[in-house]
């Protein structure tokens, strides 16, 4: 997959600096570099097709729609990999903390209950197939 | 409101008062009569073990799932590399900066210049034909008059890179004397900088109005003592010359 990646990546880096020489050709144009262009021209044609080449390569790559939001505002896409990752460590540790609160009441709960009903808890105990003593 | 009446529905069901015990309280503590905790397992399509025991809404607790989100899920996936790469440290904003190779302008929205991916999605180009090179009467097509591009198409072989950044950093500097809430650190800076100024400056007034009283006191002393003095105060257009 890396590979298939970096052969595009490649490809579309070839075709930019042919668009970029081409503007250069054409930005200030003289009579004698009409066959340079023309030659310039054929190599888009076939670096698109190179690309096109390359499309069932990458077809299992899955891009979020939002990244495309980050790009088109001119804004760096790994600033949409750092979001995300801080979202999720954030989400994380708060699950955590509801797991571990939901862990300690019910180990309290069942202490309390312990104290006022102990034969109903060690019958409760017996069903659960909890025989582990209470702290 | 239909969820809610089933769910009472539901609760009275199994409230105390159908319980085989009658209207007895489950919280006095007693021995069980019934000697045994009683279980049915039922066999068949559906297996299955109910409880009759002493407990009401007895029900199987649900199942322990392995991951769940007690457990570092960044580790688990293996991004760690990735945490550790964006975490704490500062990724720059610009387009630009990601892709440091490419010509042109980039870090302006692509809409202004349709060139925005989301557009590309939006209406797809047409696509599934062939592509060939082009023949020599198409190329025809391509043929160039000698000399520049007209001005308002060269404007893209500039790369005002630096003037956009200043451009920003005195947007940024506007929004935040104007908003005040959006950027809360530059915007508290720029205000306790501005503030500085102006306390500096309204020290260095103070200080010219002060030089200023001792100059007058001078000369009034002096002209006091000095011969040509009359006698007379000073006048309204004496103090304001001074």
């Amino acid at each position: 997959m890396a590979s298939s990646l970096e052969n595009l990546e490649t490809q579309l880096e070839l075709f930019i600096e042919n668009v970029r020489q081409i503007r250069i050709i054409v930005s200030d144009f003289q009579p004698q570099g009409q066959s340079v262009l023309n030659q310039k021209i054929q190599s888009l044609v076939h670096g698109l097709q190179e690309v096109d080449k390359l499309k069932d390569q990458v077809k299992d790559v899955h891009v979020p729609l939002e990244v495309f939001d980050y790009i088109d505002s001119g804004r760096n896409p790994q600033l949409y990999t750092k979001d995300c990752i801080e979202k999720a460590l954030t989400k994380n540790e708060q699950v955590r903390g509801k797991i571990d609160a939901y862990r300690k009441f019910k180990a309290h709960l069942l202490v309390e209950l312990n104290n006022s009903f102990p034969n109903e808890l060690n019958k409760y105990r017996a069903i659960r197939g909890d025989e582990r003593p209470l702290a | 409101m239909m969820m809610m009446g089933d769910q009472y529905r539901k609760m009275e069901q199994y409230s105390p008062k159908s319980s085989p015990r009658g209207a007895r309280s489950p919280v006095v503590s007693r021995q069980d009569s019934t000697g045994t905790l009683k279980t049915t397992i039922s066999l068949g399509k559906n297996p299955s073990i109910v409880h009759h025991g002493p407990f009401y809404l007895m029900k199987e607790p649900p199942g322990e799932s392995e991951l769940t989100g007690a457990t570092n899920l960044m580790a688990y996936y293996g991004l760690e590399h990735s945490y550790s790469k964006f975490s704490g440290k500062k990724v720059k904003e610009q387009l630009s900066s990601f892709l440091p190779n490419l010509p042109g302008i980039i870090d302006s929205p692509g809409h202004s210049d349709n060139s925005s991916l989301r557009s590309v999605i939006d209406k797809p180009p047409i696509g599934g034909k062939e592509l060939l090179p082009l023949t020599s009467v198409q190329l025809a097509g391509f043929r160039l008059h000698p000399g520049p591009l007209p001005e308002q198409y060269r404007y893209v072989n500039q790369a005002p890179q630096k003037k956009h950044k200043n451009k920003h950093k005195k947007h940024k500097h506007k929004a935040g004397e104007s908003a005040g809430g959006g950027e809360v650190a530059g915007s508290t800076d720029i205000g306790t900088d501005a503030h500085e100024k102006k306390h500096k400056k309204q020290k260095r007034h103070d200080d010219d109005k002060e030089r200023k009283k001792r100059k007058k006191e001078k000369k009034r002393k002096k002209q006091k003592h000095s011969p040509e003095h009359t006698g007379g105060g000073l006048t309204p257009s004496h103090h304001s010359s001074q």
